[in-house]
């Protein structure tokens, strides 16, 4: 429990108060009441400042005043990025760009504005509410791209009042300026001799305003009907004074309104199946000779259920925490509940350590598998190439050892081969990139579109078990710590089997002894 | 693999010092064994005869332990009649014995002959035997990129508890071997290991040969596979596999390179198999692919009108040692596997699976029958275990009875069909949807008898009465909201009339039109009385009652004022004044209308909120 969870509990408690209050004044004559009310209050107050002491103490005793980071970066925007790299990590607590605006909430975004003036023009207390709604979702959705979620309701109400509005300006005018239509129904034959009256007057302002081009067939229109209005005889007055556009173009508006609320529909379904609804751990593209399916993570998942042992230790950046639970049903060593800061930290200052090092923290883990997610052969940009930055950040934070800037070329970000040593020999590059030069000869990485900076090393302490089809999932084992001591053994075997490889496969396998010869 | 030797060559001394059995001997024999995949067919052709004087009516077939519990299949056969008609073959029962007095570490198999045979006369067997987990893989743990070795050992010799007068062996492998042992008379020529002939062997001879040979067959083994076949009668035989598979070659040792693998999948992984073919019966549909996180994107299905194919990928290379599990589901058209006959239903499916070469360690058959079958009987051309069970599905009462079959190492020669026979009543069809109509039906029921009872335990409390009170006190309020809007009504016909008029002049058809306005109004005020009456009567319209004489009295003034507004602008008119001054006289009258109507809307609406 932190501090902003305080409002909603005073809110609740205030409230429950006020109904006790009340019930009790039903009870009680108003003499007794009063006496109540004297003693309750009196009471009431000491032990609710003695309480609010404590509170404060304890909220004072904390060096964030009891705030959670995700709340605190919410009202300081710079917040989590300066002291909480795990939470800045999350791309969706990342500012929304003005595209990923337009993605979410498409024409809402334009009719908010006009949702917030309706909201003004008679404000009332359920409008006032609703803008204030509208600015605190915009400012907490400017803040976080997870928070669009907020903004979404809000949204949804201001733009239903601004068509609302619109529909009703409308159609009203429309109806107004249809009298043939309406004849028979005596309620509209009031409402259109009035009209007459108050279209000399108001009609012609709100074209000025919203329709200078329309100006002139209106006004001419106007006139005809001014006439009409005059022979009739009647001009009864009317309070409500009614905003009437010219018949074309309110028809016309109203078109143009419908047809955007069918292409909203269409943007909302295509949104709903291919951005929201799409599962990201199957992806799919779209190339000549159809769909292409990448159905790697789920390849790399169900080998570690089925190849590995029931408690094998997995290790892998947090994001695919949970993944590994459920789909390989393996123990994680972090996972996407990230309460816990410094195991992310041990694992994050793992993959940014280089490959010695890196071990003796996975084998103090008792770590048997090391996951990593590549996307540099097929071009999957969410891969931990990419994330590798935060793991440094994240690392750095609890670990000093692992510094930023040992990472970065002038402040840039690279892996080609201006990348800096520490980079080029972190256990992420390693792992990433081992034996990826062999695919193409170059090493061309297609997501950071260059060629890698180095190209060809061995890993000592780790052995590839599991790669995916494309390469999306790469799956590493500790090799066994005595491995480590045996250098010149290995080296006499890995001759031995050079040899053997060299001898033809047809005839006898000249390493070992047959036993039926 | 030394331990073996230890023991064949124990076996073989024992052997020397059996016995002959009995009078029978085997003139030729002529083995042929099948190497090529990972389940071995050994196929004997025996030349019996009987050199004795007693008829025998039984051929004993003897395989040594090791082999014997290896044994999936065993089949004899004799082809029937002589000289060109000998074209049908019959098979005959075979059952497992133990005579006396023989060697030990033997499993005996008795063939029944059909009938006897006498002295000196001779007959054709032939005797089919499928091994499975006889190929060993030597050596037993590969890197990716070896080829996969196996060793098999035989005797040379055909074991047999008879004379042998003439006999070969044929070993046929993929074509690719490392070494086999050599006797005399033993040579290997291109796809195959040829021994013999021998001759004149005494019974139990043995002389155990091992071949080192390549196999990158695929060893798809699986450790259980459970099926269910499930009918409805409503037309579907639906069948799920749940496969739980390992490769069953060689394991892998060391590193995995997908790298490796994919620039060359044959060299760098010839010990793997990717793909495995499902042959589905022609008219299945609605097949899926599957495991325990989610479909699985990778197979295929093509067919004719004789077959359906359906190549299923796992979702990596299956490589020595590795597992995998998935599940297979397709339905099938009831009338292909269903049939009847006088009262009986019997289904006629197979009992294996239908992915071709792959050994099943644990074969479960689970037949689920339409709940309220009885007479349950199943026949199986081979032994299983049997038993049954229930399960409960949809909208099931009892349970639907489930007969389970269960066999150990089964081969694809197990692919036979096999019966399920039962009695079902075609009414207990309709059971199902019987029961979801009458329960709906109960459902409606209940609600309806809900809204029409009257569930209130005390009649005289006052909460009853007052609740009583106020139902009247809306309807009559009801009745009194009607009877304004009438009037309002009436008050824009009047409207309407005076519109006529600035339209057409006709002064008398606006006269008459008042003068009908006023009567029906007249009316309608009358009606209004009594209501009011008992509005004003009861106690729980208290309330409410000043608002309802506030809107009544309203809407007369509203009367009066249009009333005026009418005589008005028609003296006007029939003054023919102008209409400025019409407009004058009927401006301040106007106002007070709209005044009023406006008032009376909000009336109206307080009213209905009430």
């Amino acid at each position: 429990m932190t501090s902003e969870h305080f409002a909603s509990f005073l809110v609740f408690i205030f409230i429950h108060v006020v109904a006790f209050a009340y019930y009790i004044k039903g009870l009680l004559s108003p003499k007794m009441f009063k006496v109540a009310v004297t003693l309750v209050a009196s009471v009431g107050m000491v032990l609710c400042c003695a309480v609010v002491a404590v509170l404060i103490a304890m909220v004072a005793s904390s060096p964030t005043k009891g705030w959670s980071g995700r709340s605190l970066s919410l009202l300081d925007p710079t917040y989590a990025s300066k002291y909480i790299p795990i939470i800045a990590s999350v791309s969706e607590h990342q500012p929304p760009t003005w595209p990923s605006y337009f993605m979410d909430i498409n024409v809402l975004a334009f009719l908010v504005p006009a949702g917030i003036t309706a909201c003004f023009l008679p404000l009332s207390d359920a409008s006032s509410f609703v803008i204030l709604y509208i600015v605190t979702s915009v400012y907490f959705s400017g803040v976080m791209v997870r928070l669009m979620l907020v903004l979404a309701p809000a949204a949804c109400i201001l733009s239903g009042i601004a068509l609302s509005e619109a529909f009703d300006v409308f159609t009203g005018s429309i109806k107004f300026q249809l009298p043939g239509i309406s004849r028979n129904s005596q309620i509209d034959v009031r409402d259109t001799s009035s009209a007459g009256v108050v279209t000399q007057d108001d009609g012609v302002k709100t074209d000025k305003n919203e329709e200078s081009l329309k100006e002139r067939p209106s006004k001419k229109n106007k006139k005809k009907e001014r006439e009409n209005a005059e022979k009739a005889l009647i001009k009864p007055l009317l309070e409500k004074r009614l905003l009437v556009l010219p018949l074309e173009a309110s028809v016309i508006s109203l078109l143009l309104l419908v047809l955007l609320g069918a292409f909203y529909v269409v943007h909302c379904v295509w949104a709903a199946a291919e951005a929201y609804s799409a599962p990201s751990i199957v992806l799919t593209s779209h190339t000549n000779n159809g769909l292409h399916v990448f159905d790697d993570f789920r390849e790399a998942y169900a080998w570690l259920s089925h190849n590995t042992e029931v408690d094998d230790k997995v290790a892998s950046w947090w994001d695919y925490g949970y993944q590994t639970t459920a789909m390989a049903n393996r123990t994680v060593i972090v996972d996407n509940n990230t309460w816990n800061n410094t195991h992310i930290a041990t694992v994050g200052t793992a993959m940014s350590s280089p490959e010695k090092a890196a071990w003796e923290i996975f084998h103090s883990l008792d770590v048997k598998y090391v996951l990593v997610v590549f996307g540099g052969l097929v071009g999957y940009p969410s891969d931990d190439i990419n994330k590798f930055l935060w793991m440094v950040r994240i690392g750095g934070g609890v670990f000093p050892h692992i510094k930023e800037p040992d990472y970065l070329r002038d402040g840039q970000y690279r892996i080609d081969s201006q990348a800096t040593p520490t980079m080029l020999n972190c256990l992420m590059y390693k792992l990433c990139y081992y034996r990826f030069v062999e695919t193409d000869g170059q090493g061309f990485d297609r997501v950071r579109k260059t060629e890698i900076g180095k190209k060809h090393f061995k890993l000592t302490h780790f052995e590839e078990v599991f790669t995916t089809h494309h390469w999306m999932v790469r799956l590493y084992k500790l090799k066994p710590p005595k491995n480590r001591i045996r250098g010149k053994t290995k080296k006499s075997k890995t001759v031995c089997v050079i040899n053997k490889a060299s001898s033809t496969t047809s005839s006898k396998g000249s390493g070992k002894r047959n036993p039926w010869q | 693999m030394r331990e073996i030797r230890l023991d064949l060559l124990l076996l073989s001394l024992a052997l020397l010092f059996a016995p002959a059995f009995s009078d029978l001997l085997l003139s030729k024999v002529d083995r042929r064994i099948d190497l090529t995949s990972h389940v071995v067919r050994i196929t004997s052709t025996l030349k019996v005869e009987n050199a004795g004087t007693d008829p025998v009516s039984e051929v004993l077939l003897a395989f040594p332990d090791t082999q014997a519990k290896n044994i999936a299949y065993l089949t004899a056969s004799t082809i029937e009649g002589k000289g060109k008609t000998k074209s049908s073959s019959v098979s005959l029962p075979i059952q497992v014995v133990h005579p006396d007095g023989m060697p030990p570490s033997l499993t005996w198999h008795s063939v029944s002959l059909l009938k006897g045979l006498s002295k000196g006369e001779s007959l054709t067997l032939d005797v089919l035997a499928v091994f499975t987990h006889t190929l060993r893989p030597f050596p037993e743990k590969i890197t990716q990129a070896e080829i996969q070795r196996v060793a098999f050992q035989e005797s040379a010799y055909y074991l047999s508890p008879y004379v042998v007068k003439v006999q070969s062996l044929t070993v046929k492998h993929s074509g690719q071997f490392e070494s086999y042992t050599k006797l005399e008379n033993s040579r290997a020529s291109g796809s195959e290991i040829k021994y013999g002939p021998y001759e004149n062997l005494p019974s139990f001879s043995f002389s155990p040969i091992v071949i080192h040979l390549v196999n990158n067959q695929p060893f798809a083994v699986a450790q259980e596979l459970v099926r269910e076949i499930e009918i409805s009668h409503w037309g579907n035989v639906q069948v799920t596999e749940h496969y739980n598979l390992i490769h069953g070659g060689a394991h892998i040792t060391g590193e995995f390179s997908r790298l490796d693998y994919q620039a060359r999948p044959h060299v760098r992984g010839a010990s793997a198999f990717r793909n495995l073919v499902a042959k589905l019966p022609p008219r299945a549909h609605s097949i899926y692919y599957r495991d325990e996180i989610g479909n699985i994107s990778t197979s295929n299905l093509w067919g004719d009108s004789t077959k359906k194919l359906l190549e299923i990928e796992p979702r990596y290379p299956m490589f020595g040692g590795w597992r995998t599990s998935f599940t297979i589901g397709y339905g099938l058209p009831l009338q292909d596997f269903l049939f009847q006959s006088r009262g009986i239903r019997f289904l006629n499916i197979t009992f294996g699976c239908p992915i071709n070469e792959v050994v099943i360690e644990n074969l479960i058959v689970k037949v689920v029958l339409p709940e309220g079958s009885r007479d349950i009987s199943v026949s199986v051309p081979f032994a299983v275990k049997q038993w049954e069970e229930t399960k409960i599905s949809h909208l099931d009462m009892v349970g639907r009875p489930v007969v389970v079959l269960e066999k150990t190492n089964v081969v694809p020669e197990h692919n036979q069909h096999f019966q399920v026979n039962y009695k079902f009543n075609n009414l207990s069809l309709l059971r199902e949807p019987l029961m979801l109509i009458s329960g709906f039906f109960l459902l409606f029921v209940a609600c309806v008898i809900y809204v029409h009872s009257d569930l209130t335990i005390s009649k005289s409390s006052t909460a009853y009465l007052a609740k009583l009170q106020w139902d009247e006190v809306q309807a009559t309020v009801q009745q009194v909201l009607n009877i304004i809007n009438r009037c309002l009504t009436i008050h824009g016909k009047l409207e309407a009339s005076l519109r006529d008029l600035s339209r057409t002049g006709d002064v008398q058809a606006c006269k008459s039109a008042r003068k009908s306005a006023d009567s029906s109004l007249k009316e309608l005020s009358k009606e209004l009385r009594p209501v009011l009456i008992l509005l004003q009567s009861s106690s729980q319209a208290v309330q409410i009652l000043p608002k309802v004489e506030e809107l009544v009295a309203k809407e007369r003034e509203l009367q009066e004022k249009l009333m005026l507004k009418h005589s008005t602008v028609v003296d006007c008119y029939e003054k023919k004044s102008g209409g400025r001054e019409v407009e004058n006289r009927v401006a301040s009258i106007q106002q007070k209308i709209t005044a009023l109507r406006q008032e009376v809307d909000d009336l109206l609406e307080i009213i209905d909120e009430i």
